[in-house]
C-alpha cells in the first residue's frame, strides 16, 4: 500500500467516520416516518376540513366566499336551502356540493380567512398522495368532519 | 331622464369645476357628467325622485353677485335638487363624508348582516356603498328588527323584510313603470314594509324587474334562490327569444349551465326592463328532456344513429318528391335557420309546402295588407311610442303579447300624456290607463274598426252604415264612447297597434284592413305585430307557401299548415318535417293534427327537447337553442339583433342552419356557408329589405330593416270589403 492510497482513501474514510462517531452522542434529528411522526407547527396549513358545531350541524352555509377568495379557483360550491325536516346547518342555506381540487390547491389558506363561519379550516393532514387524478377532487363527504359523539 | 323639462342650460359649479347642464336636471345626474359619483339607493334614473334614503346628500350654495359663495346651512339630497344658475355643489367634503357614514349607520341598524347567504351579496349596492362610504365597524349592540325571512311574494319573487331599507324603488316601479300598482308600503317608521295591498300574491307581468332594482337583497329571485353567487357566474349579452320584442338580456351561466337572465340596456327596445315571460321563461335550456343525438325509428323502436345515416334516410324520402313533402316550422328560429330551411325546400326538394304559421291567421299572398292595399303591416317602432299624441290598442292583450311595446306605451301616457284607447273584448292591463275603453263582443272586430273609422271621420268609402248607433248595436260598445274615441283619432299622428292574434279571429283580417286604411287616411301609423321572436323575419324570408324571400309572389304556391295537415291526414302528403314545433299542442285542431301525424308516411321531428310529436316520428333530429348557436332575430318592430353563442350545445345537437346546409350540400354540391355570417351575407344579397344588414353592423341597438317598396297605396278594394261586413 502506497502512501498515496493511505492519504487519499483511508484517511478521509477515517475522518468521515470520526464525525459520525462524534455525532452519535448528540440528539437525533431524523425520525422514522411513517412509524414516527413529528409534531407540526401550530399554523401548518394542509388538508382542508369542513367543521361542525358542537350540536352536529355543519358550519358551512354554502356562501361560496371561499371559492371567490381562492386564487387557484379550485373550490366549487353549490348551495341549497335548509328545510325544517332536513336541516344541515343553522339558517337558510347549506352547501349541497362542496368540492376542492387538491391538485390545483396551493394551500394558501385564503378560503379559511374568507369563511364567515369558520367552517373550512386547513389542518395538519399532509399525506395527500393518490393514484388517480379524479381521486384528488375532494367531495363534501370527504371534507366534512365526522359527528363527534 | 326624469325631470328634464327644458333645453335651456344653466351653469353649475361641481367641486370647483364649472359645467353647463340642462336647466332643472337633477344634481345627481349632473355630477355624472364630470365622471363623479354620488352614492344612491332610492334614486333611479327612470323613475321620479323621492329622496327617501338620504344617501345622496351634497353641500349646496349659490354664488352671490359680489363673487362670494353662500352655502346652505344643511346638506341637500342631490336626487331631488334641480340644477339652477350659479349653483355651487360640493360632493367630497369632510362634512359630506360624515353625513354618508351617518346615513349608512342608520340604514345598517336594522339591516341583518347575513350577506354570506343573501342572493344579492356580491352585487349589492348597500354592500358597495358601505364599503366605499360607510363606517368600518358598528356601534350598535342592541337587538335588530326581526321579521319574516323568505316570504314568497309570488312564484317568482321572494321577500325578506329584514333586509328592506325602505327605499321605495319596488313600490314606485309598480306605480310608475309597470302600472299594476301591486306593491305599497304598510305601516310607518321602523316597521314600514313593502307588501301587496291585501297581502295577496304579487301578480304582475313585470315583477322580475323589482328584483333587479332592489338595492339590497329584500326582493330576490325565487328561481335563482341559492343557485349561485355573482362571482361564480359568467355572463354574455343576448336577446330574449321567447317574446317578440327582442328584449336585450344578459345570460348568466355557471360551468356551462344557464342560471338566470337579467335585463340589458337598449334604449331603443326595452330600456332596461324585462317581462316575466323573458326573465323566467328560459328554463328550457336546462330541461331534462333535451334531445342529444339523432334517432331513427326501427321495428323495435328508436335507435340512436349517426348524422350521416339520418341524412341518407331523410334524403331517400324527401329528395325528388316535389310537392309531396312539406315543412312546418315555428317562427322562433334565427333568420339564418329560416333562410336555409326555405332554401333547402325550394332549391333542394323543389317543394313549396313551407309555412311558419301554426296557430291560425293563414292569410294568402293576396289577402295581406302589403299586396291588397299597398300598406305596410309594421309601421311603428317601440321607442317612438313614447312621444305620440294618441294610441289605439286593438284586440290584443299588449302586456302579454308585446310586453316591451306595452311598457313604452305606458311610459308615453305617464310622462307625455299619450291618450290611449283600449279596444279589447276582455279586460287588459291597458285599461288601467286608457282614456277610453271600448269593450266589444268577441267576433265583432271589423264592425268596431269600421265604427271607429266612421267616428274619426276618415275618408273611406262604404263607411256610411257604421255610424256610432249602428256600431253600438253590432258590437255592444256604447255610442258615446265610440264618438269619444273617434274624436281622439281625428288628430293625426296616432299609433294603432294590434297583433297577429287579431288575424286568427273571424273578422280579424278585415278589421286589420280597415284600421290600416284609417291610419293611412288620417295620418296615423298602423302596426300588426307578430307574436314570436322571429315572425317578422319568417315573413320577410319567405317561410310562406305563396311568398318567396323579399315578399315576391310565388307563381307556383304550395300548401299552408292546415292544408298540409289535411293532406297528411288523407295520406296525400308523403313526408312532413316539423321544425321546432308541435302541432299536437299548438295547432288549434288537435284531432286533425293527430290524424296527420299518424297517417303521414315519413315524419321528421326536429326539436330541442322530446315533445309529444316525437312519438309519431320516423326521424328525430336534435337542434340547438338560440343561445347555443350564432344567429340573428328580427323582432316584431323589424329590428335585427344578434344572438351570439353563450352556451355549448348538448351532445350531438346541431344548429338548424347547419342541418339544412349539410342536406343541401348532399343534393347540390356547392360551397356551403361556413357560418351564419355567410348565410346573412347571402340574405342581404337576395332579400332587398335586409340589404346592408351584416354582423359588423349589429353591435349596439341592432338594425331596423327597410320597409318593402310597395308603390302607391290603393284603398279601392276596401269599399267592397266594408260592404260585405
Amino acid at each position: 500500500m502506497s502512501f498515496e492510497v493511505l492519504r487519499d482513501v483511508a484517511k478521509p474514510i477515517i475522518a468521515g467516520f470520526g464525525i459520525t462517531a462524534r455525532r452519535l452522542a448528540s440528539e437525533k434529528v431524523t425520525i422514522q416516518y411513517p412509524e414516527e411522526r413529528r409534531e407540526q407547527f401550530v399554523r401548518t396549513r394542509w388538508r382542508h376540513v369542513l367543521t361542525r358545531y358542537d350540536s352536529g350541524l355543519e358550519r358551512c352555509i354554502g356562501c361560496s366566499l371561499c371559492a371567490g377568495a381562492c386564487p387557484a379557483r379550485c373550490i366549487y360550491v353549490q348551495a341549497a336551502e335548509n328545510t325544517n325536516e332536513d336541516r344541515r346547518s343553522p339558517g337558510e342555506r347549506y352547501a349541497e356540493r362542496y368540492e376542492i381540487n387538491m391538485l390545483r390547491c396551493i394551500f394558501c389558506g385564503y378560503c379559511q380567512e374568507a369563511c364567515p363561519t369558520g367552517a373550512i379550516v386547513l389542518r395538519k393532514d399532509f399525506e395527500l398522495a393518490n393514484y388517480e387524478r379524479e381521486d384528488f377532487i375532494y367531495t363534501k363527504e370527504m371534507l366534512l368532519e365526522p359527528i363527534r359523539r | 331622464m326624469a325631470a328634464v323639462v327644458s333645453t335651456d342650460t344653466v351653469k353649475v359649479t361641481i367641486n370647483g369645476v364649472e359645467i353647463e347642464v340642462p336647466k332643472g336636471e337633477l344634481i345627481v345626474e349632473s355630477v355624472k357628467r364630470l365622471g363623479l359619483e354620488i352614492p344612491i339607493f332610492c334614486y333611479h334614473p327612470r323613475m321620479k325622485p323621492v329622496g327617501m334614503c338620504r344617501m345622496c346628500l351634497v353641500e349646496v350654495g349659490f354664488k352671490q353677485p359680489d363673487g362670494s359663495v353662500r352655502m346652505m346651512p344643511k346638506p341637500q339630497a342631490g336626487c331631488t335638487l334641480p340644477a339652477s344658475d350659479n349653483m355651487v355643489v360640493l360632493t367630497d367634503t369632510e362634512a359630506i363624508h360624515r353625513d354618508r357614514k351617518g346615513v349608512l349607520e342608520f340604514l345598517l341598524i336594522n339591516h341583518p348582516l347575513d350577506c354570506p347567504i343573501c342572493d344579492r351579496g356580491g352585487e349589492c349596492p348597500l354592500q358597495n356603498n358601505t364599503l366605499s362610504y360607510g363606517p368600518s365597524t358598528s356601534r350598535f349592540i342592541e337587538m335588530k328588527r326581526h321579521a319574516h325571512k323568505a316570504f314568497p311574494l309570488s312564484q317568482y319573487v321572494t321577500l325578506d323584510l329584514e333586509r328592506c331599507i325602505q327605499c321605495g324603488r319596488c313600490v314606485r316601479f309598480t306605480e310608475e313603470i309597470s302600472g299594476d300598482s301591486q306593491l305599497a308600503f304598510r305601516f310607518r317608521g321602523a316597521s314600514m314594509q313593502p307588501a301587496t295591498y291585501q297581502l295577496t300574491d304579487f301578480e304582475s307581468k313585470f315583477s322580475g324587474n323589482v328584483i333587479e332594482i332592489c338595492p339590497v337583497g329584500a326582493l330576490t329571485n325565487a328561481k335563482y334562490r341559492f343557485r349561485a353567487r355573482p362571482w361564480d357566474l359568467e355572463t354574455k349579452p343576448g336577446i330574449c327569444t321567447v317574446t317578440p320584442c327582442g328584449t336585450n338580456v344578459w345570460f348568466d351561466y355557471r360551468a356551462g349551465k344557464f342560471i338566470r337572465l337579467n335585463g340589458r340596456t337598449n334604449e331603443e327596445v326595452n330600456e332596461e326592463w324585462t317581462a316575466d315571460r323573458t326573465k323566467f321563461g328560459h328554463d328550457f335550456y336546462n330541461s331534462p328532456n333535451r334531445l342529444k343525438a339523432p334517432n331513427l325509428r326501427t321495428e323495435t323502436g328508436f335507435k340512436g344513429a349517426g348524422w350521416s345515416d339520418v341524412y341518407a334516410e331523410i334524403l331517400a324520402h324527401f329528395e325528388g318528391k316535389g310537392s309531396e313533402v312539406g315543412v312546418i316550422t315555428e317562427a322562433n328560429l334565427s333568420n339564418e335557420d329560416l333562410f336555409m330551411l326555405q332554401k333547402l325546400f325550394r332549391k333542394g326538394f323543389a317543394s313549396q309546402n313551407i309555412d311558419h304559421r301554426l296557430s291560425g291567421g293563414w292569410q294568402s299572398f293576396e289577402e295581406r295588407l302589403e299586396n291588397k292595399l299597398g300598406l305596410n303591416t309594421v309601421q311603428t317602432t317601440i321607442a317612438e311610442l313614447e312621444n305620440v299624441p294618441a294610441s289605439l290598442v286593438f284586440a290584443t292583450s299588449l302586456a302579454d303579447e308585446q310586453p316591451m311595446t306595452f311598457l313604452r306605451l305606458r311610459k308615453g301616457w305617464f310622462q307625455n300624456g299619450t291618450k290611449v284607447i283600449s279596444a279589447t273584448s276582455h279586460p287588459t292591463e291597458v285599461d288601467q290607463f286608457a282614456h277610453v275603453i271600448l269593450r266589444y263582443k268577441p267576433g265583432t272586430e271589423a264592425r268596431l274598426a269600421a265604427g271607429l273609422a266612421h267616428a274619426s271621420g276618415a275618408a273611406l268609402e262604404g263607411l256610411e252604415k257604421f255610424n256610432p248607433e249602428a256600431t253600438e248595436q253590432a258590437t255592444g260598445v256604447p255610442a258615446n264612447l265610440i264618438r269619444e274615441a273617434g274624436e281622439i283619432l281625428r288628430e293625426a299622428g296616432a299609433r294603432i297597434l294590434t297583433t297577429h292574434s287579431l288575424l286568427t279571429t273571424s273578422e280579424g283580417s278585415v278589421a286589420c284592413e280597415i284600421l290600416a286604411g284609417l291610419a293611412h287616411k288620417a295620418g296615423h301609423k298602423f302596426s300588426c305585430l307578430g307574436l314570436k321572436a322571429n315572425t317578422a323575419g319568417a315573413k320577410e324570408l319567405g317561410l310562406l307557401p305563396d311568398t318567396l324571400p323579399g315578399g315576391i309572389k310565388n307563381s307556383n304556391p304550395g300548401k299552408d299548415t292546415r292544408q298540409m295537415l289535411e293532406d297528411a291526414a288523407r295520406g296525400k302528403l308523403k313526408a312532413l318535417w316539423l321544425v321546432n314545433c308541435d302541432p299536437l299542442t299548438d295547432f288549434p285542431d288537435r284531432d286533425l293534427a293527430e290524424k296527420a301525424l299518424e297517417n303521414v308516411e315519413f315524419l321528421v321531428v326536429q326539436h330541442h327537447q322530446a315533445i309529444e310529436a316525437c312519438e309519431y316520428a320516423s326521424v328525430v333530429l336534435p337542434m340547438t337553442l338560440p343561445a347555443e348557436q350564432d344567429g340573428t332575430f328580427t323582432s316584431s318592430e323589424r329590428r335585427v339583433q344578434r344572438m351570439a353563442p353563450v352556451l355549448s350545445a348538448p351532445g350531438e345537437a346541431k344548429a338548424s342552419w347547419r342541418i339544412f346546409a349539410e342536406l343541401l350540400l348532399r343534393i347540390q354540391p356547392s360551397t356551403p356557408p361556413f357560418g351564419p355570417k355567410d348565410v346573412m351575407e347571402e340574405i342581404s344579397r337576395e332579400v332587398p329589405t335586409f340589404a346592408g344588414v351584416n354582423y359588423g353592423a349589429l353591435d349596439g341597438p341592432g338594425v331596423l330593416i327597410a320597409q318593402p317598396e310597395l308603390g302607391e297605396p290603393n284603398l279601392n278594394s276596401l269599399g267592397g270589403t266594408l260592404s260585405k261586413v
